[in-house]
């Protein structure tokens, strides 16, 4: 299963991004957790997750996740800014899946 | 030369949004908001202005008696929850114990209070605190003195100054006796700070630091120019796709929340209210009127006058979270975040429409925000009403709506123009 953590400023605007990238997962017979956290439990929600997508108004914490995440082996990237704008679940699952494939 | 400019400003953001002590201001003025907000809400309902007409003047009065001490208890006394947040906040950040961080820090500010209150004529009466240095009087001093002595605090207990108990010993008490040292180090600084203000001076840390900084930067964060300052650099920093707010209330929250404490503390007195500029007010009056820089606005000239399949469909996506002024598929998906073609709309409209939400409440004709919490979530109209205790204050947002309406306008034409010839060319190529 893949986990997918969304990490924005209060976790508002990124929820309706996860529900449209859950779905589009559904409709492609893939198994995944996808979850939206507020930036401050970021940091340890990190260590459940595969990946990490950032809020593109949050682009500033990029690099700190990032050294976070690379004590689990784990990418971090900020949301394509259309995708996040108009809520493409597709596109962002899709992010996603480029991340963790680099793996 | 936007790129340049982005890469610049994203590693400003990033280190106001990091730093330790903005990042637990931001932390300590969270922990006092559900309690602000039960405040409000009893100020709201003690104060609404059809009570009159349904409750005798003597039950009135005594409803606002039995019920108008939820504000004292919560805003009234913010100072408290705001030194001990910070306390307790800046502990955590150092891995140090937390709660005796706060509960040091609480004393600390304590031990800088007079016990007395100075009535203007008459004696003075002892052992007793005035609330309002608790309150809004408090606040600078407070802050400053948390974050003193969460650092002190936090110093003495890494630096291992410490009592420790041998193994065996339960670990509450173990924790009480290992913060005995740094509590009495820390708190004995306060208290000599304190003997020397009162008896060198003759005066107290809080009316220092009140009248030597807290007035000054409130009175300056009170002003219209600064405060158009400060919306401009919101909007700015969302035109590079940064989060505005979040990046300038670090800097400006503790003036702004210190005059919603001072209004709120007038308006329960039946005082005049003295600031227009205010936390609420520049939650109702710049996001709350469908998020950052009036979005709603532009949803509804969209969605009734545009053209385009692709703004059309932004529109209908923003328009559901708009009402309640959530923003972001708006400032994402129109674009407005790198979109040179609505810079001028983006950073003017807010500021204009600033101005005449000053002006309008300057002149008397609608009141200025009474102080109390508002969640910016809720929606436009209503929370005007709901801040200020009056239509007035929500005929202002529709008023303002219709300004920013007006100034998109020609803007939004422009690119619906632009976008509905790109449409119709890709449709030219596919048939």
């Amino acid at each position: 299963m893949k986990k997918i953590l969304l990490a924005c400023s209060s976790g508002m605007s990124t929820s309706l991004l996860v529900t449209k990238m859950e779905a589009h997962a559904a409709s492609i017979g893939e198994e995944a957790k996808i979850w939206a956290v507020g930036q401050d439990q970021a940091k340890k929600e990190m260590a459940d997750a595969d990946v990490v997508l950032i809020g593109p108004q949050m682009s500033f914490l990029k690099g700190e996740f990032q050294k976070e995440a690379a004590k689990y082996g784990i990418n971090v990237d900020v949301i394509d800014m259309m995708a996040y704008g108009l809520a493409d679940g597709k596109k962002a699952y899709e992010q996603a899946l480029k991340l963790m494939g680099d793996k | 030369m936007f790129e340049k400019l982005s890469q610049y400003l994203v590693p400003i953001a990033g280190k106001l949004n990091n730093n330790r002590y903005l990042a637990v201001l931001r932390d300590a003025f969270m922990l006092a908001f559900p309690l602000t907000i039960f405040g409000s809400i009893f100020v709201v309902l003690t104060n609404l202005p059809f009570l009159d007409k349904i409750m005798s003047e003597e039950s009135l009065n005594t409803f606002r008696t039995l019920f108008g001490n939820a504000s004292p208890a919560t805003m009234g006394i913010m100072s408290v929850f705001v030194v001990f947040g910070i306390g307790y906040y800046l502990s955590k950040s150092y891995d140090v114990e937390a709660v005796f961080g706060g509960a040091i820090a609480l004393v600390s500010f304590l031990l800088l209070t007079p016990f007395v209150l100075q009535p203007e004529n008459g004696e003075a009466i002892q052992n007793v605190i005035p609330l309002d240095r608790l309150g809004a009087k408090g606040m600078f001093l407070g802050m400053i003195t948390a974050f003193l002595s969460a650092e002190i605090y936090r110093k003495v207990v890494q630096k291992n100054i410490t009592i420790k108990m041998p193994p065996g010993v339960p670990p509450a008490v173990a924790k009480s006796f290992a913060a005995l040292i740094p509590a009495l180090i820390t708190l004995t600084v306060f208290l000599l700070i304190n003997v020397f203000v009162t008896a060198v001076f003759d005066t107290n840390m809080h009316d220092v630091i009140y009248k030597a900084i807290q007035a000054p930067l409130v009175g300056l964060g009170s002003g219209i120019i600064p405060t158009l300052i400060a919306v401009f650099f919101i909007q700015i920093l969302w035109f590079f796709g940064l989060h505005g707010q979040i990046i300038i209330n670090s800097v400006m929250d503790p003036i702004w929340n210190t005059l919603q404490v001072e209004n709120l503390n007038a308006y329960t007195n039946g005082d005049p209210v003295p600031h227009i500029i205010s936390k609420p007010f520049m939650e109702i009056y710049t996001v709350g009127m469908g998020g950052t820089g009036m979005t709603l606005a532009v949803v509804f000239a969209i969605l009734l006058f545009m053209k385009s399949r692709q703004m059309k469909q932004v529109a209908k996506l923003g328009l559901g979270p708009g009402i309640f002024n959530v923003n972001e598929p708006i400032i994402f998906g129109l674009p407005i975040v790198m979109n040179p073609l609505i810079i001028v709309p983006w950073i003017l409209s807010p500021m204009i429409v600033t101005l005449v939400s000053y002006f309008a409440m300057s002149s008397g004709m609608v009141p200025p925000p009474t102080g109390v919490t508002v969640p910016w979530t809720v929606p436009v109209f209503i929370n005007g009403m709901m801040a200020t205790n009056s239509i007035a204050g929500g005929l202002l947002q529709l008023v303002n709506m219709a300004i920013v309406f007006v100034i998109w306008f020609p803007f939004l034409k422009v690119i619906d123009r632009v976008n509905v010839k790109k449409e119709q060319d890709e449709m030219n190529k596919a048939s």
